[in-house]
């Protein structure tokens, strides 16, 4: 094997010097073979030509991609294949010649499937990516969301850690408030692009401009991603088989929290520093005692501390099944070394993924069959996924005309129920153990609390906790050609789900502070679409071709759950949770159940227009129905036109060789969106509960009279979002393929956007309903830089670059000054949507230094609770007092710019890639930290910052306040600017080693390609954040904000498989 | 050509058939109910009810993590906390809003604020929703019209009285302010104006016997009483005194029984004897009801930290009377009277003894009432053993006493407790008790009319508190508490009333001092004190010397001061504030001055 490759080594050293210096002799004739195999991914190519340059004569490869022929020395060979880079090689003394080819950067002739019909690559008039079903699994990942991150200029991912958690997905901007994932259709019916196998997909096309997803209506304007699975292909049956294993580490280092005597220390600094000290000056403790100094007891009992020696700390007196006369004592060791709760949580964690698929065909027929399964786990304790797939997906011909086949898939997965509360689990104090003497959960409150007050244990025992989904989904299609040009196609489409989730909840270790019980819900939905298509297409003389397609689409929703609890069950056995097991006393939430319905009825219509490949022009329109508006307004019209010029194609152009095509590119259109709109938002509606309004009238003590109240108030008047897009862009492949660059300019302007307005508490709880708001305008551009190729026949290189940048600005708000938003922290919003502001702007208080000395409080504007030590805030309106119109838009989470920067190179059948992304110029708001450096008035856990690196008069420099035991507006009290910080970071995601067996070796087992491949993802993140990763996700409008975010920077290391047979 | 025809003709049938879906836009509402369904007798009456069921501040059963004790219906942190009745209790660092509250450091983003504000509200609103839909129902008759609206009325007002004890200058929302009508953003002020037409109204138009309707219902007197409280907040001591005057010689509670002091003064703090004769108006708390949740459901969930913590009787020590408190309650030994001047030996107490340490309780002449308001050490605590001070506490973080008025007896355990634990009771929350109305009489006497009639309702309360029967006595067998008790008084019982003719000789400031002490003897830890403080104008100087004196208790009670013309009202919610602009951006509604 050594020699072999040394040989061939010595043969290609040989080969470059003869090239490069031109000294060939120039006669002799020669016999020359080899194999024509596809770069990526070694299948060979059939049928590619090999020509002898300047000459007619020549070959094409047969099945296995092997040509022969012969030729004089020094001629050169030409290599071409339909959708790849033409390949020109010098004939020197080698007789083997080895040919790897790359794709197209866009394979301008590939077929792609935009709205309700199908186009060539070079006909398409709108801003569309086309992403290929290779590409995306080149980054392995289980969760497509994932690896759509930084593939496709114009679309943001954000990532969360969590297995199984949704990603922010957005298509150019944020279009409104509320929900902006774009709308994925799946072989044509609307779906949940989650719920795919990533194998299966051939390719998602990115619609990113009004042109091409207006054809969508009220559904579109969040951009459309379309979804095409693989189907069977002509020839003898394949099959695949892709696995995985994956191991997943946990960040080394977790939060800057001081050990046990540090946070002694610090309690005693706050004591003093607030004056809560005896005569003597000392503070006092029931855990540290009373002293100039705290003192670490060694046991801890129902929250005093004592030492090992103290009568307290006997282990008779445990106790944690209390009765009557015997009450809880549950002994703990104080842990004077700390215990590393991050490290405890998060543990490494382990994922194989595995997916098989055959799939084949004859002229008319064709089918596949894939299986996927995916066994997942988090790095924090008990969180996972699972999930299997199975998709057939068979087309067959009854003859010319006629053609009907199907999509399905099925679905189920297994996850927890909730997420876990990662925030106030790091936060726990240090000198707590995990288990106390015992043995049994250690918990903060001691006394009555339970295994749930630990974290660790908490959620350990959420172990049998289950969230069971299955799905079916898929469409049934028909098409037939009634005439020569005219199509009518039906697909009867959707999907059906049911879920079922419990969770058990321990009671406390004393059963009157809260029983075990056990909450289910389980529910089903189902959504079926109808769509029927004619479509005429025709071409003229004179190059002028015309496609015209109209149809009708209606969609149905309904969706129904019903939700129990029980409690009092006699033993904790897994086996024995069924609502049934209870007591049987009932509780509030004891039954309950929600019901939904939609409808949505759509007239489609499309015409394209075409000259001689060079000038194209599409026009939409669609007119949709939605039954969750009210009467006046659920009926609009969604216009587009979209042209594109192929200037390449013009005589003028011709001379220029290095420009292989250039398409200009220009579209305008309206859209709208009906989402987060739940379908009873016109209503004003009204319910009762035995908890919330039933009220014992008759002063029995132990009966209520039913009572209702209002629980949201409806408006009828809602209409959906209104989008007008207007877009530019060029699209060029230059160098036949070797550069490539794709631009556009967007503006978006989402008028109407709907959400949830608050409404003051003067009108009760009731839920608000969605209203449309205000406008929000998106401009941006988008940049996509490919380049592709070979140096050699044994090495090539791709390689990419997606930029995506947007400017994101809220223009009106209709009947609201502003929008207060976020995760509420207990004191108010730290975000707040206003006019001329981007989304999700923090808002609050601008810290502006800390008051040094009494003088400087008294110069110094009037602020509640000011003292030296303490934060002094900018006076916003320089009227000498600090009040709530002080208040500032202090930080922006949007970034400048990220980009997706793809590097790949193969040498041979080696092939090394490398994925990186960045984000440039976005803020975080790191609440995690404000929670640690900030005095509170408690005794949480504090970092070591706020000890040694606070305030004091020797530290006047401080950027952390005073440390004391006071919780105000001054320090932690109020949303200030303390928590924000530079969010930018630079990650290499993925970095993959692949080794593709020679095909020589395998062939005798029948195996046509065998790829090894090993990965290292999140090896390193260049970023001065402070919090554990900086890709924070969030809700659509509130983003960018730090609470305990399950990081998504854990590096892990896979081995894989490819197999093809 | 043929082919565009072919089409045309499709493009028409679909046009067609598309039509015909359009019948489907208008889709079911499936599951919960509309106006329409409400629009009657059967539904209003239910909206009414659903109006009671937020006298208690919370809306859903709650549980430790839900700070629904910032809405309480009892009042226990704003009335009684900040009205030096008690201390935050539990441990140090758990209830860090409610101490910064009675530190008064709170400021507009505090949360309690916005909590209390949305829950009072809510209760509007729920009055308002029984009236709206009133206008659209078709089966109702007069008869039935005029009791809703007075309920509702009523109800309304009690609400709007509870926004207006808090922050003074608040927003009246009547039932024509929707959501539908945009007309949301109402202005604050301080008029009682609305208050007092609603309780005209409810007081001329509501029956006097709610027997068969349920009992739990205001009738006529509560809302002349709830009328009469108004006046006295507003120092209308002439119209107070005429309406104190007829519910005291008429007034009669909603089950028609003539209203008087029961007995027995803990008579009013024990589940099974709810809705007395004393009783004018009451939260009505139920357990066991059909919510089990062991956090409230329907009892009084906003107080079920307040309990004594550690022992069986419940939980979490939040709640700690303060030292202040009880040293009120130590009687001249000479005159079995109150040191009006807080100018008798305090009372002893065990801060700092550990309850395995030996402690004597104090021996000075008491007044009964103390250890019917405080858990003390040694004392007997109902049915469920001697309070042992620092165990019961939670590190004595707020003193070392417990709280009382809010316990149910062991033995009624089963029956007036949620699922059988001691958290939330059935113990309904007095609004009024007709203590209360002989007290303002008492001071609308003292104030405008005859300081001997005035001292006649004082002794009425004196006398029933020096029954002895009404004392705490010492268990037979304190290992076993159950086993009921001696006939020897649990510490120096010894009350007296004032002499007669003993206010007229010492003039009328002497006689409002008497009657200010006294409401706090007879309604201590029942969550009214601030707000007297607040109406009496003297809350800067009590509280202050509140501070001066307790802060060694407490020593977080140090560097605290109450800010006169400040600290009376609290700051209204900024949330709420921003949530009140219109689309001009400007706030209708003003803060508080000082915040």
């Amino acid at each position: 094997m050594k020699k072999c490759n040394y040989l061939r080594l010595i043969k290609f050293t040989a080969l470059t010097i003869i090239f490069y210096f031109k000294c060939y002799s120039a006669f002799s004739q020669q016999k020359i073979s080899g194999f024509v195999r596809d770069i990526n991914d070694k299948q060979p190519l059939s049928s590619a030509s090999v020509i002898i340059k300047g000459t007619n004569s020549g070959t094409s490869t047969d099945n296995n991609g092997f040509f022969r022929l012969i030729a004089k020395k020094g001629s050169t060979l030409v290599f071409s294949y339909l959708g790849y880079i033409s390949q020109e090689v010098l004939i020197g003394s080698d007789s083997v010649l080895n040919i790897s080819m790359s794709k197209f950067v866009s394979g301008l002739d590939q077929v792609v499937v935009t709205g309700y019909t199908s186009q060539k690559v070079k006909e398409i008039t709108g801003s569309v990516t086309v992403v290929g079903g290779d590409d995306l699994t080149s980054v392995p990942d289980g969760e497509i969301e994932k690896m759509l991150q930084g593939k496709v200029a114009g679309l943001t991912v954000i990532n969360s850690g969590e297995p199984g958690s949704v990603s922010n997905v957005r298509i150019n901007g944020i279009g409104n408030f509320g929900d902006v994932t774009p709308l994925y259709i799946i072989d044509g019916v609307e779906g949940d692009i989650n719920l795919l196998n990533p194998n299966d997909i051939e390719s998602l096309q990115v619609l990113k401009d009004a042109g091409s997803y207006a054809i969508y209506g009220v559904r579109g304007a969040n951009g459309v991603i379309l979804v095409t699975t693989k189907k069977g292909k002509n020839g003898k049956t394949t099959m695949n088989f892709d696995a995985s294993e994956t191991v997943q580490e946990p960040l080394s280092k977790g939060l800057d929290i001081l050990g046990p005597q540090g946070q002694a220390d610090y309690i005693w600094l706050a004591y003093k520093n607030s004056g809560q000290v005896d005569a003597q000056g000392n503070p006092s403790s029931p855990l540290y005692g009373n002293g100039p100094t705290p003192v670490l007891p060694d046991y801890i009992v129902n929250g005093n501390g004592y030492a090992a020696n103290a009568p307290q700390v006997n282990p008779s007196l445990y106790n944690i099944t209390p009765t009557a006369i015997n009450p809880i004592y549950q002994i703990m060791k104080f842990n004077k070394q700390g215990t590393d709760w991050f490290h405890e949580l998060f543990k490494p964690a382990f994922t194989q993924n595995y997916a098989f698929s055959a799939s084949g065909g004859h002229d008319k027929d064709h089918y596949l069959v894939s299986l996927g399964y995916l066994d997942q786990e988090g790095t924090y304790l008990e969180t996972f996924l699972k999930k299997i797939t199975v998709r057939v997906n068979t087309d067959f011909s009854v003859n010319d005309a006629i053609r009907f086949g199907e999509n399905i898939q099925l679905y189920q997965s297994q996850s927890p129920p909730g997420s876990p509360d990662i925030y106030h689990a790091l936060l726990t104090d240090p000198y707590l153990p995990v288990y106390d003497i015992e043995g049994n959960s250690s918990s903060e409150n001691g006394q009555r609390a339970g295994p749930a007050d630990n974290p660790v244990t908490a959620q350990l025992l959420t172990k049998d906790n289950r969230f069971y989904q299955w799905h079916i989904f898929g469409n049934v299609f028909a098409e037939a050609d009634i005439l020569k040009h005219l199509t009518f196609r039906s697909s009867f489409g959707g999907g059906f789900y049911f879920f079922d989730s419990y969770t058990y909840t321990y009671g406390a270790y004393d059963p009157s502070q809260g029983l075990n019980s056990l909450d289910e819900i389980t529910g089903y939905a189902r959504s079926l679409t109808w769509t029927n298509t004619v479509t005429l297409s025709e071409k003229f003389k004179g190059g002028h071709s015309l496609k015209l397609l109209a149809g009708t689409e209606t969609k149905s929703d309904y969706g129904r759950n019903q939700t129990g609890t029980s409690e009092g069950y006699l033993t904790n056995d897994p086996n024995l949770r069924l609502l049934g097991n209870g007591d049987g006393v009932p509780t509030d939430e004891s039954i309950n159940g929600m019901a939904s319905s939609a409808f949505l009825s759509s007239f489609i219509s499309r015409a394209e227009y075409g000259f001689k490949d060079k000038l194209f022009f599409t026009a939409t329109l669609r007119e949709d129905g939605s039954s969750v508006f009210g009467p006046e307004n659920r009926f609009g019209w969604f216009p587009a036109v979209s042209a594109a010029w192929r200037i390449t194609e013009e005589n003028f152009m011709k001379k220029i060789n290095w420009l292989t095509d250039l398409k200009l590119r220009a579209s305008w259109g309206k859209s709208g969106f009906d989402g987060n709109t739940g379908s009873l938002n016109q209503y004003t509606l009204y319910s009762g509960g035995p908890g919330s309004s039933y009220y014992d009238i008759f002063g029995t003590s132990n009966s209520t009279v039913q009572g209702y109240t209002t629980v949201q108030y409806g408006n009828a008047k809602t209409g959906w979002q209104k989008d007008i897009m207007t877009n530019a862009g060029f699209e060029s492949i230059l160098w036949k393929g070797k550069l490539s660059i794709t631009a556009d300019w967007y503006q978006k302007k989402s008028t109407g956007l709907l959400f949830p307005v608050s409404l003051p508490a003067i009108l009760g709880y009731a839920t608000p309903p969605n209203v449309n708001v205000g406008e929000v305008d998106n401009t941006g551009v988008n940049i996509t830089l490919g380049s592709r190729g070979s140096f050699s026949k044994d090495w090539g290189w791709n390689s990419s670059i997606a930029i995506t940048t947007y400017h994101n600005k809220v223009v009106k708000l209709n009947d609201l000054p502003y929008l207060d938003d976020g995760p509420y922290n207990g004191i108010d919003y730290p975000v707040r949507q206003e006019v001329g502001y981007p989304e999700g702007s923090f808002f609050g208080y601008k810290i502006i230094g800390i008051f040094q000395n009494a003088a400087d409080v008294s110069r110094s504007p009037v602020q509640q609770d000011a003292a030296p030590g303490r934060f002094k805030y900018f006076d916003a309106n320089h009227d000498g007092v600090i009040n709530d119109e002080d208040r500032v838009h202090f930080g922006n989470p949007n970034p400048i710019f990220t980009a997706g920067i793809n590097l790949g190179v193969t040498y041979k059948n080696i092939d090394l890639s490398t994925f990186s992304y960045w984000s440039c110029g976005n803020d975080v708001l790191n609440e995690t930290a404000g929670s640690l450096d900030l005095s509170n008035g408690g005794v949480t856990p504090k970092s070591s910052a706020a000890l040694y690196g606070s305030w004091t008069p020797k530290n006047p420099n401080a950027t952390i306040p005073i440390v004391e035991n006071s919780f105000n507006f001054s320090n932690s009290d109020a949303v200030n600017s303390y928590p924000l910080e530079k969010g930018s970071y630079f990650r290499n995601k993925t970095f993959i080693v692949g080794y593709t067996l020679p095909a020589r070796i395998i062939k005798k087992y029948k195996i046509t390609r065998i790829r090894l491949y090993a990965e290292a993802a999140n090896l390193f993140t260049v970023t001065k954040y402070k919090g554990l990763d900086p890709e924070v996700s969030g809700s659509t409008s509130a983003f960018g904000i730090d609470i305990g975010n399950y990081p998504a920077n854990q590096r892990q290391y896979s081995i894989g498989i490819n197999l093809n047979f | 050509m043929k082919y565009v025809k072919f089409f045309l003709m499709a493009l028409f049938a679909i046009t067609i058939t598309s039509s015909c879906y359009k019948a489907k836009l208008n889709q079911p509402v499936p599951g919960l109910l509309q106006e329409q369904q409400l629009a009657n007798n059967t539904g209003v009456q239910g909206l009414l009810i659903g109006a009671y069921a937020m006298l208690d501040g919370v809306s859903t059963p709650g549980s430790p993590a839900d700070p629904s004790y910032g809405s309480a219906g009892s009042n226990w942190i704003y009335g009684s906390i900040c009205g030096s009745e008690a201390h935050t209790g539990s441990f140090n660092g758990d209830l860090t809003i409610v101490e910064q509250i009675e530190e008064f450091g709170s400021n507009p983003g505090t949360i309690y604020f916005d909590i209390k504000w949305a829950a009072v509200y809510e209760g509007v609103q729920r009055a308002n929703s029984a009236l709206r839909l009133m206008r659209e129902a078709k089966d109702m008759s007069t008869a039935d019209t005029i009791e809703v609206r007075a309920e509702a009325l009523f109800l309304r007002a009690f609400y709007h009285f509870e926004a207006k004890k808090m922050w003074n200058n608040i927003p009246f929302v009547n039932e024509n302010v929707t959501y539908n009508n945009n007309n949301f953003h109402v202005k604050n002020d301080t008029s009682w104006q609305p208050i007092e037409n609603d309780l005209i109204y409810a007081a001329a138009h509501l029956r006097t016997s709610q027997m068969t309707q349920g009992i739990g219902r205001a009738n006529n007197y509560a809302a002349e009483a709830l009328l009469a409280k108004a006046y006295m907040f507003e120092h209308k001591f002439a119209q107070a005194k005429t309406l104190l005057t007829d519910l005291i010689q008429n007034g009669q509670t909603s089950s028609g029984v003539k209203y008087d002091l029961n007995e027995l003064y803990s008579d009013n703090f024990n589940a099974a004897d709810k809705n007395s004769k004393e009783s004018v108006f009451a939260y009505q708390s139920s357990v066991n009801d059909g919510v089990s949740s062991p956090w409230g459901g329907n009892g009084n969930t906003g107080d079920i930290l307040n309990l004594p913590n550690g022992g069986e009787s419940g939980c979490c020590s939040a709640f700690q009377p303060s030292q202040y408190l009880v040293d009120h309650f130590r009687t001249d030994s000479k005159t079995g009277l109150p040191g009006l001047d807080n100018n008798l030996p305090p009372v002893k107490n065990d801060q700092g003894i550990m309850s395995a340490d030996p402690f004597k309780p104090d021996t000075g002449t008491l007044d009964p009432r103390l250890d019917w308001t405080v858990g003390r050490r040694c004392i007997p605590y109902l049915d469920w053993g001697k309070d042992p001070g620092y165990d019961w506490t939670r590190e004595q973080f707020g003193g070392p006493y417990s709280s009382k008025k809010d316990a149910v007896y062991k033995a009624q355990e089963a029956q007036y407790t949620a699922n059988g634990a001691t958290i939330a009771t059935a113990l309904n929350i007095n609004f009024i008790r007709f203590a209360d109305i002989l007290l303002w009489a008492a001071e609308a006497e003292a104030e405008i009319g005859s300081l001997d009639q005035a001292e006649a309702y004082v002794n009425r309360i004196r006398a029933r508190a020096a029954n002895p029967a009404g004392f705490v006595y010492k268990y037979i067998d304190p290992a076993n508490p159950a086993g009921g008790f001696t006939d020897t008084p649990a510490a120096h019982y010894f009350i007296k009333q004032y002499p007669p003719g003993y206010f007229q000789s010492n003039g009328r400031p002497f006689a409002l001092k008497a009657i200010y002490y006294e409401r706090m003897l007879e309604l201590g830890m029942e969550g009214h004190r601030f707000f007297d403080l607040v109406r009496w104008h003297i809350a800067a100087t009590e509280i202050n010397a509140y501070i001066q004196s307790e802060q060694n208790l407490t020593s977080y009670l140090k560097g605290v001061t109450f800010i006169p013309n400040k600290n009376e009202y609290f700051p209204i919610s900024q949330i709420q504030i921003d949530l009140s602009a219109g689309p001009d951006g400007k706030p209708v509604m003003t803060q508080n001055p000082g915040y």
